[in-house]
């Protein structure tokens, strides 16, 4: 099983500047789960107290949103996630 | 009408096929409302100008701080302490004296936004902070007219385009997601190369050129130089530009 997940160069400080991380898992929230078993520092970033994404996330699966119940929707072998995060800065 | 010192000033964009005379007399007669005369605002104010938009409305509440001149090209050192939309209306007015530059110290809000953006043909969102951005979105469809999208954090950047009643808005793409309002990093060359990419939909849109950025978000990370298209659905249920 070879998913990747894509993070933002902004992550990079937390993963070594690993900036395409391959995990394992059947959903997104599986996968997420992996990634930050591998990168500890991402959870508090990343994920709530319930260990769901928080609200300034978005998850794409091959360049498809996600939304609504993201960390439920499956995954495939060969898929590529991507986490981007909601900026406001002008 | 275009005049002989119209037709060459903007010779080099009028030679572009597609575009021509009918295209730049698009532009002299569009009014475009600007949210901010910041960071993102100062590029897309700069490159609107220079194009010939026929008026730019920017309304901005916010003075110059010495803080601002790593971003905000619009302003100068002798600036600081002044009203930012007028420091950039005289710089403005001084590129291209053919637009017209309606600058407003006000701050945008709930009571107002309908007023302010009044008669523009569009509203190019340079704002700095979501609740905002989610008004203007919301004036838009309300209005019926196109909302330019674009944000910056440090590096990185978000550009989309709304048209209402067409694509997806503001928050099919951000499902009234917020997060606190807060001092972000960021330099200045990331909002040069959103706010020209916010400015270059406008043109396009007005002179009726090539596919606008819409249905996806383009995210812009300068660290690994790359721009990557994320699709974005148009939300039945959005509480802006749906009908739950």
């Amino acid at each position: 099983m070879s998913i990747n997940i894509e993070i933002s160069s902004i992550f990079g400080r937390y993963t070594n500047n690993q900036l395409v991380i391959p995990v394992k898992g059947n959903t997104v929230g599986e996968c997420v789960q992996d990634l930050v078993g591998q990168y500890p520092d991402l959870k508090k970033v990343l994920l709530n107290e319930k260990g769901n994404l928080l609200y300034s996330y978005e998850v794409y699966i091959n360049g498809k949103s996600a939304y609504p119940n993201e960390m439920a929707k499956p995954v495939k072998d060969g898929d590529k996630l991507n986490i981007v995060m909601l900026i406001q800065g002008g | 009408m275009l005049t002989s010192a119209e037709l060459e000033r903007y010779d080099r964009q009028i030679m572009i096929y597609g575009f021509g005379e009918e295209g730049q007399e698009k532009l002299k007669s569009a009014r475009a409302f600007i949210a901010g005369a910041g960071g993102l605002g100062s590029p897309v104010a700069i490159y609107l100008a220079a194009a010939g938009i026929g008026t730019l409305r920017i309304v901005d509440h916010d003075k110059v701080e010495l803080s601002n001149l790593n971003r905000q090209v619009l302003h100068w050192e002798e600036n600081i302490g002044g009203e930012k939309v007028y420091s950039a209306a005289t710089k403005l007015r001084k590129l291209n004296p053919n637009v017209k530059v309606e600058a407003v110290a006000e701050t945008i809000t709930e009571t107002n936004a309908s007023q302010l953006v009044a008669d523009c043909d569009l509203i190019v969102d340079a704002m700095d902070n979501l609740p905002t951005r989610y008004l203007l979105n919301r004036t838009a469809i309300e209005k019926e007219i196109p909302f330019f999208h674009g944000a910056v954090y440090g590096f990185e950047g978000r550009v989309m385009t709304v048209i209402p009643r067409k694509t997806a808005c503001l928050n099919c793409l951000y499902h009234d997601a917020n997060v606190p309002e807060e001092k972000f990093p960021v330099i200045g060359v990331t909002p040069a190369v959103v706010g020209c990419i916010q400015a270059t939909e406008v043109i396009k849109y007005l002179v009726g050129l090539g596919e606008l950025l819409t249905d996806r978000l383009l995210v812009y990370d300068a660290l690994k130089m790359t721009f990557i298209e994320l699709k974005v659905k148009k939300d039945p249920n959005c509480k802006h530009c749906g009908n739950p």
